[in-house]
């Protein structure tokens, strides 16, 4: 589903996913940039709480708040999924 | 039917917030940004100048229940986190007992699930107690509660050592004891079912299943809180209000969407202010629900908690109050 379709501003998204895939890099220490495309547990290896540090780094760097309440950490397979909830699930802080 | 007859909590006053921790506990700017932003610990309970035994008494004091009844006291459960808690050959436990009146009763102290061992002591003092009426040892007819033998159940810990202090990246403890007279025949918080996963593989000590036991932490506590749910007879829907244990905010927001269960009835709201404090939370929570009203005679609602270090524990406990 498009960004567009899902109503979601696709400019802001797409800044969310370059952000994370440059903090996810960093944060695993990878040699490979990481792509948007790539499953955050079985490829990535992301464990819950590397999770929340990329979710505080987004935060930082962005400038927003990320409604982390709601969010079924579960259903995050993908960087792109993870970037889709927050670009539609955050307010500027 | 094992039953809460009285529940007395002591918090230290002081409260240190967590940016005064990164030093002592050497926690990255970032690290405190996250207990903060997300596991919503704003600051913790801590009185460094009350031992162990000055945390027990001041829990236990607050016990009126107790004044008069020490004589009905069988046992006294010492639940705690913390396998070892003193130098030999000093025993706060048998020092609390002393200063109580309570020499008589048989002391000892149930440990090795870490937090959840305070749901453990619970259910081994109602089996106690009713293995003493069954075999007619307590001088009464012991079925109506008003003079039948009680255990009291301690919980408390000091946070003396980094170890003791921070549960890396899940949570900071805070100090505090809680004191609970338990009876076996009860009629008030009566506990319907107690259910308790023991994983040994979960060992902190090698870390070799840590990334395992984070993804499933929150399977396993819901899988429990099930199986304690089904022994009760009731669902989800009928219980009233979730006691945590106060691990973080965003493990049981979690658990809420895993669940399926609103967020506003777990009791999360000692989280920011208290900290985790080891096997006290459920006591703690208790007391803020009924302070706060959320309990009706007849509620039902479950205690949860999760023991992690050497090997993890899930325990859930479940009461009609």
């Amino acid at each position: 589903m498009t960004a567009q379709e899902t109503g979601l501003d696709g400019e802001f998204r797409q800044q969310v996913v370059d952000t994370m895939t440059t903090v996810l890099t960093r944060l695993l220490d990878r040699p490979e940039p990481v792509t948007e495309d790539m499953r955050l547990m079985e490829e990535l290896g992301l464990s819950s709480t590397l999770g929340l540090e990329l979710l505080l780094q987004v935060e930082d760097q962005l400038m927003i708040l990320i409604d982390v309440e709601v969010m079924d950490a579960d259903q995050m397979k993908t960087v792109g999924d993870m970037a889709t909830f927050v670009a539609g699930h955050s307010r500027p802080d | 039917m094992t039953a809460l007859e009285a529940v007395s909590v002591y918090l230290p006053p002081a409260r240190i917030p967590v940016e005064s921790l990164a030093g002592p506990l050497g926690l990255t700017e970032m690290q405190v940004k996250l207990f903060r932003r997300f596991h919503g610990l704003r600051e913790v309970s801590r009185d460094p100048d009350a031992s162990l035994y000055d945390l027990l008494m001041k829990a236990a004091t607050g016990l009126d229940a107790l004044r008069g009844a020490e004589h009905r006291v069988r046992y006294v459960l010492y639940a705690r986190a913390m396998p070892v808690v003193g130098p030999y050959p000093v025993n706060p436990l048998h020092e609390v007992c002393g200063a109580l009146g309570l020499g008589h009763a048989l002391a000892f102290t149930v440990t090795h699930q870490s937090c959840a061992s305070g749901l453990l002591a619970i259910d081994i003092a109602g089996r106690l107690l009713a293995a003493c009426a069954a075999d007619g040892q307590d001088g009464q007819d012991g079925q109506d509660g008003q003079d039948g033998p009680l255990a009291l159940v301690l919980s408390g810990e000091k946070a003396f050592t980094r170890e003791a202090q921070l549960f890396a990246d899940t949570t900071i403890f805070g100090e505090g004891a809680s004191a609970c007279l338990v009876s076996a025949f009860g009629a008030r918080d009566r506990m319907l079912a107690y259910a308790a996963n023991v994983r040994g593989e979960f060992d902190s000590a090698t870390g070799a299943n840590d990334a395992r036991l984070q993804r499933e932490y929150r399977p396993s506590l819901a899988e429990v809180m099930r199986q304690a749910l089904d022994e009760a007879g009731v669902t989800l829907d009928d219980i009233r209000v979730v006691l945590p244990h106060n691990v973080n905010l965003v493990t049981w927001q979690r658990m809420c969407l895993l669940l399926k269960f609103p967020r506003d009835r777990v009791l999360l709201d000692n989280i920011p202010v208290s900290g985790h404090v080891f096997c006290v939370d459920m006591f703690a929570n208790y007391k803020s629900a009924c302070e706060r009203g959320l309990l009706r005679p007849g509620d039902r609602y479950l205690a949860a908690a999760v023991g992690a270090g050497g090997g993890a524990t899930f325990a859930a406990m479940v009461f009609e109050h």
